[in-house]
C-alpha cells in the first residue's frame, strides 16, 4: 500500500501538469473543444496551433504515458521498501513495461501499445512491483552492484518479452460499440439497468486505474445518440427521443461532473470540510482540470486510486445521480440530452447544452452536485481521521 | 482577511459560471437551429466530377440534355478548384430548385494516381464548402472517367467526416478505369489495391451503378472494359446494391459517354430523384422509348 501511495505521490506533479496541458489543448485550442467553440479561440489567437502543439507534446508525454511512470515508481519504491538503495530497479521497471507494450511496426521508430500506456496503470504497478521484488531477491547490497544487476535484468527482460508475445494474441475488445448495440436492441428498462451497471463498472475500473467502458467523453456518434439527435431535430425538441436511457443521457450528462466519480463534488466537499492542508492544496490545484472533466490530479493526488475509503462513494455518488436522472427522465420532467456537445464541456453544462438549454436540467445538475457533496462529507471526515491516526510515518518520499 | 478572499473567489466563480452558462446557451441555440436547417433541408443536389483533362464545363451538354423538355430544369453550379486550393463558383441555384447539379472541376486535372489523390483532397475542400453553403443532408454522385476514381477515393478517405449528417444516396461512375489501363485484374495497379484495402470505409447504404462504354468488345476506345469492371472488387458486397451496365452504339467512346443519350436516360432513371410532377407524366417513358433505338 505504501509503495503505491509513494508511487502516486511521485507521479502527481507530472500528472497535474499533464492534465493542465490536456485541458488547454482539447477544450481551449482544438477547434471542436468547448472554450474554442464558444469563444472561437482558434480564429483570433495568434500562434494557437503552435501552442496546441506544445500542449499536445506535454500531454502525450505525461498523462498519455502515465503507466510508464507507474512502472518506474512501483519498481523503485518496492526496492526501497525492502531496504535496497539500488536505483536500478526503477530502470528495470521502465524497461519491462516498455517491452511489454512494444508493438512491432514495419519500419522506423518503435511503436507502443497506446491502450497499455494510457490506461494500463494497474498493470504497470504490478509489473513494477515484480521488477522491484526480483531486484531485491537477487541483489546483495553488500557486494559490488554493477555486475549483480545482470541477472535480474536478464530475467525481467525475458519474462517481459514473453508477456508481450502473449498480449499480442489477445485481441482488442471493443466495449463501447457493444454497449451502443445493447441499448439499441433491448427494451428501455433493460437498457437502463445495463447503463447503470456499465457506469458502476467504469467507476470501479477507473478506481483500479484501468480504462472502463465509458471512459471516453460523449461522442454523439454512436447509433442510439444519432437516432436521438435525428428524432430531436425532426420534432424540434428533445422531449420525444427513442432512446431515453443511454450512456450519453445518463452517465455522461449527470454522473461524470469533474470526471469519473463526480470528482467536482469531492473537491467542493474537501475544500469546505477537510482540515488537512495537503488535501486542500491538491483539491485547489485540481479545480481547473476538474471543471473540464479531467480527474487525474485528484485520482493521484489524494490519492483516490486503490484507496478503500473512497471506493464505496466513488461508486455510490454516480449511481445516485444516474438513478435520480433516470427518474426525472421517466417522469418527463426533463428532456434527454440529444444535441451534440463540444469536447470538454464542463460536466453540469453537458445536459444543459445537450437539451438545448433546458433550465430545469441545469438546476437539477447543480442539485445533484449538492447531493453528492452531502454524500462525500462523512467520507472526507473519515479520511481525515484515518490519515491523522496513521500519522506522519509515510510522508517522506 | 481570509473571509474577504473567500468572498472574492466565490463571486469570481459565480460570475464565470454565469458567463459560461449564457454563452453556452447562445451557442447551443444557434447550433441546434443550424442543425435543424440541415436536417430538414429538402435539397438533394447531384454532384458531378469530370475526368482527367476536362474542366468544370465538361457536363454542360449533359445538363442541357437532361433539362430539355423539363419544366423544372436543374440549376447548374460550377466550382473550379485552383492549385492554391481556392474555390471559384459560377452559376446560382434557382429558387425552389431542390435538385441542382453541382460540377466540381480542378485546375490540375492531369491523369495519374498521385494527381487523383490530390484531386480527391481538393474535392473534399470543395465538398465541405458547398455543404456549408447549400445545407443539404443527402446528395447523388456522378463521376466520369477519373472522376469516378476521385469519388472512390473521397468515399474511402474523407466521407466518414460527413457520414453522420450527409448521406450519399447513389453513385454512378461512367467509364471509370478502376485499374487504369490494365485489361486484367491479375495486374493490379497500386490504386486498385489501395481502393480494395479500404473498401470497408465505403458507406453500406449506397447504390452504385458502374457504367461502361463499349466501342469494341473489350474497350470504349480508351479504357479497357476489364478496368471498368474491376470496380466490382471494390464495391460489390460492400455497398447496398452494385450494378454494372454496359452501353454500346454511337457515342459509346469514353469521351462521348457524358453526351450519350442512353446514359442520360440512365442518369434520369437511376440517379435523379423521381419528380412527382403529374404535369408531364409521359416524359420518362417517352424518352425511354426514343433512346432504346440505338
Amino acid at each position: 500500500m505504501r509503495i503505491i501511495q509513494n508511487t502516486l505521490k511521485m507521479m502527481f506533479p507530472i500528472v497535474l501538469l499533464g492534465s493542465f496541458a490536456e485541458v488547454i489543448k482539447i477544450t481551449f485550442l482544438t477547434s471542436s473543444g468547448y472554450i474554442a467553440t464558444l469563444f472561437k479561440v482558434t480564429e483570433w489567437l495568434p500562434f494557437h496551433s503552435d501552442l496546441a502543439w506544445i500542449m499536445g507534446v506535454i500531454y502525450h508525454c505525461t498523462i498519455d504515458m502515465i503507466a510508464l511512470y507507474g512502472a518506474f515508481g512501483a519498481a523503485h519504491f518496492t526496492a526501497k521498501e525492502y531496504g535496497k538503495k539500488t536505483s536500478i530497479a526503477g530502470a528495470l521497471g521502465l524497461v519491462a513495461f516498455l517491452i511489454i507494450s512494444y508493438q512491432p511496426t514495419g519500419v522506423g521508430m518503435p511503436d507502443f501499445n497506446h491502450q497499455l500506456m494510457s490506461e494500463g496503470l494497474l498493470i504497470a504497478l504490478i509489473v513494477g512491483y515484480f521488477c522491484g521484488r526480483i531486484t531485491v531477491f537477487l541483489v546483495d547490497a553488500k557486494k559490488e552492484e554493477l555486475f549483480q544487476m545482470i541477472k535480474p535484468a536478464s530475467i525481467v527482460i525475458v519474462l517481459a518479452s514473453i508477456l508481450n508475445m502473449l498480449l499480442g494474441l489477445i485481441g482488442k475488445l471493443e466495449i463501447p460499440t457493444y454497449v451502443a448495440g445493447f441499448v439499441m436492441q433491448h427494451s428501455q428498462t433493460n437498457a437502463l439497468f445495463y447503463v447503470l451497471g456499465m457506469g458502476i463498472l467504469t467507476n470501479l475500473l477507473s478506481w483500479m486505474a484501468i480504462g472502463g467502458p465509458f471512459l471516453n467523453g460523449p461522442s454523439f456518434s454512436d447509433a442510439p445518440s444519432l437516432a436521438n439527435m435525428n428524432a430531436a431535430l425532426k420534432s424540434g425538441s428533445a422531449w420525444n427521443v427513442p432512446f431515453k436511457f443511454t450512456d450519453t443521457t445518463l452517465y455522461h450528462s449527470f454522473a461524470n461532473f469533474g470526471g469519473t466519480g463526480v470528482i467536482l463534488a469531492l473537491i467542493i466537499a474537501i475544500l469546505i470540510f477537510s482540515k488537512r492542508t495537503d488535501k486542500r492544496l491538491v483539491s485547489k490545484w485540481s479545480i481547473f482540470p476538474a471543471i473540464f472533466n479531467n480527474n487525474y490530479p485528484m485520482m493521484l493526488g489524494l490519492p483516490i486510486l486503490f484507496n478503500p475509503i473512497y471506493l464505496i462513494l466513488f461508486l455510490i455518488a454516480p449511481l445516485v445521480n444516474m438513478l435520480l436522472a433516470a427518474l426525472l427522465l421517466w417522469l418527463r420532467w426533463i428532456p434527454a440530452a440529444a444535441y451534440p456537445v463540444p469536447l470538454g464541456t464542463p460536466g453540469p453544462l453537458i445536459a444543459f447544452i445537450g437539451t438545448n438549454g433546458n433550465w430545469l436540467t441545469l438546476i437539477f445538475g447543480v442539485f445533484l452536485i449538492f447531493v453528492d457533496v452531502l454524500i462525500y462529507i462523512p467520507f472526507v471526515k473519515l479520511a481525515d481521521e484515518i490519515t491523522e491516526e496513521v500519522g506522519q510515518s509515510n510522508e517522506e518520499i | 482577511m481570509k473571509k474577504f478572499k473567500l468572498w472574492i473567489w466565490t463571486s469570481l466563480g459565480v460570475i464565470l459560471a454565469v458567463i459560461l452558462i449564457v454563452v453556452s446557451l447562445q451557442w447551443s441555440r444557434n447550433n441546434v437551429s443550424d442543425l435543424m436547417k440541415w436536417h430538414n433541408s429538402k435539397m438533394s443536389p447531384v454532384i458531378m466530377i469530370p475526368g482527367s483533362s476536362a474542366t468544370e464545363n465538361r457536363f454542360d451538354q449533359l445538363v442541357k440534355k437532361i433539362n430539355k423538355n423539363n419544366k423544372n430544369p436543374h440549376s447548374l453550379i460550377k466550382v473550379k478548384v485552383t492549385n492554391d486550393d481556392k474555390l471559384h463558383f459560377t452559376g446560382q441555384i434557382r429558387q425552389r430548385d431542390n435538385e441542382p447539379i453541382i460540377v466540381i472541376g480542378f485546375e490540375n486535372n492531369r491523369d495519374g494516381y498521385s494527381n487523383i489523390k490530390q484531386q480527391a483532397r481538393r474535392f473534399n475542400i470543395a465538398f465541405e464548402a458547398i455543404t456549408n453553403q447549400y445545407r443539404f443532408n443527402n446528395f447523388k454522385a456522378i463521376g466520369h472517367s477519373n472522376g469516378g476514381l476521385i469519388y472512390t477515393r473521397f468515399l474511402e478517405k474523407y466521407y466518414a467526416n460527413y457520414s453522420s449528417r450527409i448521406k450519399i444516396k447513389r453513385l454512378m461512375t461512367i467509364g471509370s478505369p478502376y485499374n487504369f489501363n490494365e485489361k486484367s485484374v491479375r495486374h493490379r495497379t497500386q490504386m486498385l489495391s489501395d481502393f480494395i484495402d479500404s473498401r470497408k470505409e465505403l458507406p453500406s447504404n449506397l447504390d452504385v451503378y458502374v457504367v461502361a462504354g463499349t466501342e469494341t468488345y473489350n474497350s470504349d476506345g480508351l479504357v479497357p472494359l476489364g478496368s471498368v469492371m474491376a470496380g466490382k472488387y471494390i464495391y460489390q458486397g460492400q455497398v447496398k446494391h452494385y450494378t454494372t451496365i454496359s452501353v454500346s452504339g454511337s457515342d459509346a467512346q469514353n469521351s462521348d459517354l457524358p453526351q450519350n443519350d442512353q446514359i442520360i436516360d440512365l442518369i434520369k432513371r437511376y440517379i435523379l430523384d423521381q419528380q412527382e410532377t403529374p404535369k408531364n407524366p409521359g416524359r420518362q417513358n417517352g424518352t425511354d422509348l426514343n433512346n432504346r433505338q440505338h
